[in-house]
């Protein structure tokens, strides 16, 4: 082949170059322009917050696409990453956002929608309703449901979802699939990520166990082990440790099928016995194991159970006008009638009032971790406005009554060793736990801190973690497979990726807009690109509010309009967007949306 | 345990990067004339050394701290106006621009560069400088590393930034940590990911260029290695996602201004200054020329 240079001469080269250097600064001046007159006072403006890809990339991908679609709708939107624990400062404790990008650990049961959503919370900090929603007709099925059982119950759950897809105060954009990679020899049917179901593996049978060694658990992030309190939301976190150090008084077991009027089943845990009554007012007597200690050797009795209750509830115990309630699990103290009215009977038993709250709702009370009195009630010193010791308690060294106690940690492990007083660890207590039946095979758990998530998937290729038990991203599924004597697992979940709203925000507290914000982004196309299919769309209108995986419920197919994607591959139509904000009687000038 | 395997790798690299370096720029003659006298020269740079090592010593001591002032008190988060301001000048970002031409072999030398070759780049002129036959330039390499160190911890005070790779993994690949996962144990011992304005790898880089330049008669050759080096240094901060376009800006900036303090001031000048200040302001009449 023969190649012939094109000549070239000076002066072409110069009337190229010039060419170029004036056309460039033509578009950049175009550029400016048009930007510089946009940004008119007038022009909506939105601030999304959400985390950095060091993160979680994914919740970066979901906001990169909102961002986009927001702009394309002439909203002035700009993108704020903020690190996790900072992040749920700035939502769930100080309400200081627009809209947030966030992965919601997921709901227990569809009474979860009672904490994030009634406007008796919309003073309160945590997962308490977070995004200041006010609403009497919500506020009077959120209360229903908890009074309602069977089909009763079912019906109003109905209703409410119907009644949210017209206000619209969140939404959920998908369920990714857990993903996870364990040591082949451990053939899991699931990754692990709540106590329970780290419970689950160390009481598995192996052929060559039990094993004299921890158990390895890989995991990811900063500052992973500085706060490990577990009444407080802004902290990084590995989930399911705190589970596995305060024991509650019953646990949900890893599989539970069950309607959704009925009642979930729970084992009991730290109550040897749970005793239901509804004659007048619906009361359960429960009576604690005998034996009980806690990690430093203290009795755990029934005084700490009803310390737990009335501490949750405020943690100033009364030493403040109104209350310091605690940021988590405040939702579910709120299913006691009245923290005054428990009724301690004896070291080993005492009476919980729920009044008209009816047992499907009320069960999900046995579920908060008990707390040790002597340890956390000096916590309750105000230390300022609306503070307590307790909520900024870094909690470095906890003492819990669960089957592991708080071994060690530095910056890259946190070791918990096995807690042998446990009366658990015993095979003839009465009511043990079916979860507890091969326990344990392992000697206590060692989590390995991984800077990132690739270390920790070369950990596990390596040979030196057993599993993980943090989110793989889908793009890294190829990494667990391609590895030898490593196998991947995954299971769907009731996790999801939710968009939430500030209603203090003037455009923000229309449901109109909320309703059209709620439509932005492209479902399916998130679920087959950023997920690569491992996630589940939102199909139902209980979906579309964070209960996917609850309980089956009739008549919630519908899901317009929220469901309905008002473009193509991820990208909206403009024109069809500017319509339906029109239609709500919103104006457009040069193509911004104005206030 | 990997923190522990990645430095040893990072040693072992550099070690030999600095060797041969040594022996081909400096040349055996200068070695063994500085190895004599090496007593003399310590003692000359101890002063500009223990103001250095006590920076460090700072950044590092106070990282908590930094971190609540940085995020809780001042709170002052401007990646989206880096972001809005590279959309307003350029066409297209920097960093995009940089990674159309992303390809494996590509990558594979920008991390080589971003972590050895950065590594290597700032370790050399200590060698080289320390064989020359008067300290003055280490001095000053010295002290303008410890304007870089100091100037730019107030500024990451003052600014939370996060790099391309963390603002959108959909406009930005984040290629270091997907090639070289293993180097953020290393990275996260340095830095936060919220400390981008300015780029320190920019501003360490360009002063050792900045200098190799000014000292360009007793070490020729010096030049254009640092130059090529500081330069994929540079490119391969935003290449790999790192940075933004403006960190770079700030943080050649940052290398002119330290560069500056260290040509035009010495720690002696600086203490003896504060010194008179200080006396002439309370009346002590203790000498003054002393030193």
């Amino acid at each position: 082949m023969k190649r012939v240079a094109p000549s070239v001469t000076r002066r072409s080269l110069l009337a190229g170059a010039s060419g170029v250097g004036l056309s460039a600064l033509a578009g950049c001046s175009e550029r400016f322009w048009s930007r510089a007159e946009n940004a008119s006072p007038e022009q909506v403006e939105l601030t999304i917050k959400t985390v950095p890809a060091d993160d979680d990339a994914i919740a970066a991908m979901i906001m990169s696409q909102l961002r986009e679609n927001l702009q394309a709708a002439g909203i002035a939107a700009t993108h704020e990453p903020i690190t996790e624990a900072e992040l749920y400062r700035d939502v769930l404790i100080d309400g200081d956002y627009d809209v947030f990008v966030v992965k919601h650990p997921g709901i227990d049961e569809y009474d979860a929608l009672h904490g994030l959503l009634h406007s008796q919370f919309v003073a309160e900090r945590g997962w308490q309703n977070p995004f200041h929603f006010s609403d009497v007709g919500a506020d009077e099925l959120l209360e229903r449901q908890r009074t309602a059982d069977g089909e009763e119950r079912e019906e109003t759950l109905t209703e409410l979802f119907d009644y949210l897809l017209e206000t619209a105060p969140f939404t959920t954009v998908a369920y990714p699939d857990r993903i996870g990679g364990a040591r082949e020899n451990l053939s899991l049917s699931r990754p692990p990520r709540q106590a329970i179901e780290f419970v689950d593996i160390l009481s598995q049978e192996f052929d060559n166990g039990p094993f004299d060694r921890p158990l390895e658990i890989g995991v990811y992030g900063e500052t992973l082990a500085d706060r490990l309190n577990p009444i407080v939301v802004d902290r990084n976190r590995v989930q399911g440790l705190l589970g596995l150090l305060y024991d509650p008084l019953a646990r949900r077991p890893t599989v539970d099928i069950h309607g959704s009027g009925e009642t979930a089943t729970y084992e009991p845990w730290l109550a040897e016995q749970i005793e239901w009554d509804d004659d007048s007012g619906l009361t359960a007597t429960v009576t604690l194991r005998s034996g009980l200690r806690w990690h430093d050797g203290e009795r755990l009795d029934a005084d700490d159970v009803d310390f737990t209750f009335r501490f949750l509830e405020d943690t100033s115990l009364g030493d403040v006008e109104g209350t310091v309630p605690a940021p988590r699990y405040r939702d579910r103290q709120t299913l006691i009638e009245n923290t005054n009215r428990i009724e301690v009977i004896d070291d080993r038993t005492l009476e919980l009032p729920f009044g008209s709250t009816a047992r499907p709702a009320a069960v999900r009370a046995l579920s908060v971790p008990i707390l040790p009195e002597h340890i956390w009630e000096p916590r309750s010193e105000v230390i300022a406005e609306r503070q307590t010791r307790a909520l900024v308690a870094d909690n470095d060294e906890p003492t819990g009554s669960g089957l592991f106690e708080f071994g060690e940690t530095s910056m890259d492990e946190l070791v918990l060793e096995p807690f042998e007083d446990h009366v658990l660890r015993s095979t003839d207590v009465p009511n043990r736990p079916n979860a507890l039946q091969n326990f344990s095979q392992f000697e206590g758990i060692r989590y390995q801190i991984a800077p990132n998530v690739g270390a920790m998937l070369d950990a596990l290729a390596d040979g030196t973690i057993d599993v993980t038990a943090n989110a793989v991203p889908p793009d890294e599924v190829t990494t667990i497979t391609d590895a030898s004597g490593v196998s991947m697992t995954t299971t769907s979940t009731t996790s999801f990726y939710m968009v939430g709203y500030n209603i203090h925000h003037p455009e923000l507290g229309n449901p109109n807009v909320r309703q059209i914000l709620s439509q932005l982004i492209d479902r399916e196309y998130v679920v087959s690109e950023f997920f690569n299919g491992f996630a589940e769309e939102p199909t139902q209108s209980n979906a579309l509010f964070g209960s996917q995986g609850q309980a089956r419920l009739d008549g919630t197919e519908s899901t317009t309009p929220l469901s309905v994607f008002p473009g193509s591959d991820g990208e909206i139509d403009p024109e069809r967007v500017r319509q339906l904000f029109v239609e709500v009687g919103y104006q457009y000038d040069d193509g911004a949306l104005l206030k | 345990m990997t923190l522990v395997s990645v430095v040893f790798d990072l040693a072992l690299v550099v070690a030999t990067m600095l060797v041969t370096a040594t022996l081909v720029i400096v040349g055996p003659r200068r070695i063994a004339a500085a190895v004599r006298d090496a007593r003399w020269r310590l003692e000359v740079c101890l002063l500009p050394l223990a103001v250095l090592a006590f920076v460090l010593l700072v950044r590092w001591s106070t990282v908590d701290v930094v971190i609540r002032l940085e995020r809780r008190v001042v709170g002052n988060n401007i990646t989206p106006q880096l972001f809005e301001l590279e959309q307003l000048v350029f066409p297209q970002n920097p960093v995009t621009v940089l990674q159309t031409f992303a390809s494996p072999a590509l990558t594979e030398f920008f991390v080589f560069i971003y972590i050895y070759g950065y590594a290597f780049l700032l370790l050399f002129p200590f060698v080289a400088y320390f064989a020359l036959s008067k300290m003055d330039d280490l001095s000053t390499l010295i002290l303008a590393f410890t304007a870089n160190y100091a100037i730019g911890l107030v500024c990451y005070v003052l600014f939370i930034a996060y790099g391309p790779r963390n603002f959108d993994p959909l406009l930005f690949e984040p290629l270091l940590y997907d090639v070289f996962p293993q180097s953020q144990s290393l990275t996260n011992q340095v830095n936060q990911n919220t400390n981008v304005f300015p780029s320190l790898h920019t501003s360490l880089s360009m002063t050792v260029f900045f200098l190799a330049w000014l000292t360009r008669e007793k070490y020729p050759l010096w030049v254009p290695i640092s130059g090529v080096l500081a330069i994929s240094v540079v490119i391969s901060t935003m290449y790999l996602g790192i940075h933004w376009f403006s960190d770079v800006v700030a943080g050649t900036i940052l290398a002119l201004i330290s560069v500056y303090i260290g040509r035009n001031y010495t720690i002696r000048g600086i203490h003896r200054s504060i010194r008179s200040y200080l006396d002439s302001r309370f009346g002590d009449r203790r000498s003054v020329e002393q030193q």
